[in-house]
Formats: C-alpha cells, structure tokens, sequence
C-alpha cells in the first residue's frame, strides 16, 4: 500500500466522498458480521452510485470494491465452512482453524488498509492497494 | 499489466502460504476441542441413560445380560472395538428397537430379543447400531437437531431435564438421515461378515418387520429406519460376492432361554 501522486489535485468535496467510499465499507463488516457478504454489498452500491462521479471518486470507490470482492471470496468459504460445522456433518479440524485464522489476519490488514486509505483520502492524498490499486489503474480511466 | 498480475500472483502465494504455515499447528489440541466434545458427550450419554434408567425398567437378569454380552463380545473382538467402551443395557419394553446414544451407550429392548427368530439377527441389529457409535452418527444427529452449543449448555449446568428427555426421544424413536442409515448397514454387515455372523439375517429380519405382521406402535426400528425393504434388498446386494463364515455365538438353549426370557 503506497500514498502517491494522483494525476490531479482533488476538491475538498471529492476527498470526502472517496473517503467515504472506505468508510462505508468500513462500518458495514461492523454491521454485517458474521455476514461476509454486507460490506461487499455496500461497496457495490457505493461504487455504482459513484460511478459516474470524478476521477478521484470513481477510482476510490472501484479501489474499495475490488479489495472487498476480494476478501469477500475468501470469507464466504469461512462462513459457509462454519455453517456446515454448526449445522452440517462437518467436523473443526486443524484446516478449519488454519484457513480461520488465515482469513482474520487477511481481513486485520484490510481493515488497517481501509482506514488508513479514509484518513489519507480525507486529505486529497491518492493510496494505491497492493493488486487492488493496479487493478483499478486498468479498468479506471480518467 | 504484468506488475499487476505478478502482485496479485504474490497475494495469493501470501495467503496460501500463511495458509499452509498455520496448518501444522495442532489447533485442535491447543484449543482442547477433542476433549470437550469428549466430555460433552460423555455427560449427554450419562444424563440420557440416566433419564431412561429413570423411566423404564432395566433388565437386571445376569443370564440374559451374560448371553447378550456374549454376542457383542463376538462382535467387538473380531472388529477391534474396545468392548469396554460400549455400555450395553438391556430395557424391559414391548417395542421392537434398539437404539445408539452418545458416550457409547447401547440400549436393546427386550422387544426386538423377542421378535428375533435367530442371532444373527439380533447381532445385525446391535452391528447396525455399533456402527453408528462407532461413526459418530450420534453425536451428527444431535449437533444437527440441536446445535453444538445447546449440548454443551446442557452438560454444563444447564439443568434442563426436559431437554434430555427430548433428546432421549430424539434417538429412540427418530431416524438418522438417508445416507447414515445407509452407511451404518454397509459398517453393520461388514461386523457380521468379520464376526462370522450370517448378515443376510438382517435383511430377513428387515422384510419380516416390514411386512406389517406387528402393531405399529411395536416396530419402532422399523418405524425408525424406513425404507425397510430396499434395505434389505441393499443388504443382500451387498454381500452377494462374498464369502460368508458363519459360526453361531450362542447354543440353540442359551438362545432360546434368552428369547423367552422375559
């Protein structure tokens, strides 16, 4: 995750709503959990009704998408996992934990990343994800 | 585009590594699964025994818990089961059923001894169930009825008596799903075959209970288990190629004593 140089410098109104784009996704894994899905949901509706937005907006918010569809494949294997545990014939074994733990640590650094990005957009600064900001590059255009 | 992909190459060697890396920790052990699902159950077996034992009455006849133990012995010694794992009780009951319970508990009416016409069919009924307790059926059954944390909550303080006697119904009188049962046949005739018992007995006494000669309120292994022709049917495809031993466990006295029992 690295803070670079954006091709513009954003308005103060713009910095907002990039934020927000993080922000939002933020607060939803608070209140969707255990659900992985809410904060994937939230960050969809946030790019789509941003879409059309400037530069800097779009691109936050397709940045904040990827990088919760992304977490959001691995977390739905989690929950489903326990799913099958709690009610299914599935059995907690040293898989389960290792893939749990492997999940929470992933979703720890993303969480950390997702704040870091709100505070830093909130000041008009760019933060590129590791993957996710190069992906975003490809698919968003000024 | 290459950088990217190489990033996103990278993030998931990351998280499959890390992955891989947490696997050889023994989590099961540090979190002490193994051991409170042991206990759990244990306490739910002791709790459900208990509330039958309660109920019904409990054959204290030696001779008849002696011929009893003679069969599961057979059956335990040629599987490598730990015979003193299993605690089997005899109830004094009309119905025709015998039932697994958690902890290992192995109860058997004096119904089904009665409407047996043969050992090897009531061994077939007693491997069908072992095999349920050896599979973990059991437990499956009650974690999918009630939910992991409600058994642990009864075991631990939950003073709950009703609950235990809802699950003592549960496993006396409701059948395990479709694919359980089926694996519990396969298990059940492979302990005959290798306790040199005649598994095509079970699939007679299957046809026999099904072809309503008995009150319904007395077939509850029937009942309990449907599908009891195809069953059968199942049963004797199963051991169609194999070479069957078969060496009676009790004399034709001792079986007959045991039949008339009670």
């Amino acid at each position: 995750m690295t803070a670079t140089a954006f091709s513009y410098v954003p308005g103060e109104h713009e910095a907002e709503k990039a934020s927000n784009s993080y922000l939002m996704s933020m607060v939803a894994v608070v209140a969707g959990l255990p659900l992985p899905i809410v904060n994937v949901i939230a960050s969809v509706i946030f790019y789509l009704s941003n879409r059309n937005g400037t530069y800097f907006v779009r691109w936050h918010a397709t940045q904040s998408m990827f990088s919760q569809l992304g977490l959001g494949i691995f977390n739905s294997v989690s929950f489903w996992w326990t799913v099958s545990i709690v009610f299914g014939d599935e059995n907690v074994s040293n898989n389960y934990f290792a893939y749990l733990f492997t999940v929470v640590i992933f979703n720890l650094i993303e969480f950390v990343s997702t704040i870091y990005a709100a505070i830093e957009t909130r000041k008009g600064k760019h933060v590129d994800f590791w993957f996710f900001g190069g992906l975003t590059h490809l698919i968003c255009k000024p | 585009m290459a950088k990217t992909l190489l990033q996103g190459f990278i993030l998931i060697l990351c998280f499959f590594g890390l992955f891989f890396a947490l696997q050889q920790v023994d989590f099961v052990t540090l979190f002490k699964v193994k051991k409170i699902s042991d206990t759990t159950e244990k306490k739910l077996g002791e709790m459900i025994w208990q509330t039958i034992e309660n109920t019904e009455t409990v054959v204290e006849n030696d001779s008849v818990n002696e011929l009893i133990d003679k069969i599961v012995l057979r059956i335990t010694d040629k599987n490598n089961i730990d015979r003193d794992k299993i605690s089997v009780h005899v109830v004094q009951s009309d119905e025709i059923n015998a039932f697994a319970m958690p902890g290992d508990h192995l109860v058997i009416y004096t119904g089904l001894i009665a409407s047996c016409d043969d050992e090897s069919e009531l061994a077939g009924v007693i491997c069908h169930e072992m095999a349920h307790i050896q599979q973990n059926h059991v437990m499956k059954k009650l974690v999918k009825e009630i939910g992991l944390s409600a058994l642990i909550a009864i075991t631990t303080g939950g003073n709950s008596p009703q609950l235990v006697k809802k699950l003592a119904k549960e496993l006396s009188s409701a059948a395990y799903d479709r694919e359980l049962e089926t694996e519990a046949d396969r298990t059940g005739v492979d302990y005959m075959i290798k306790a040199q018992l005649d598994p095509e007995k079970l699939a007679d006494f299957l046809y026999k209970l099904a072809s309503a000669e008995y009150l319904p309120e007395q077939f509850y292994w029937v009942s309990t288990h449907p599908e009891s022709k195809e069953r059968a049917k199942a049963i004797v495809k199963y051991i169609k190629d194999e070479e069957i031993v078969k060496k009676t466990v009790l004399s034709k006295t001792e079986w007959n004593y045991l039949k008339t029992a009670f």
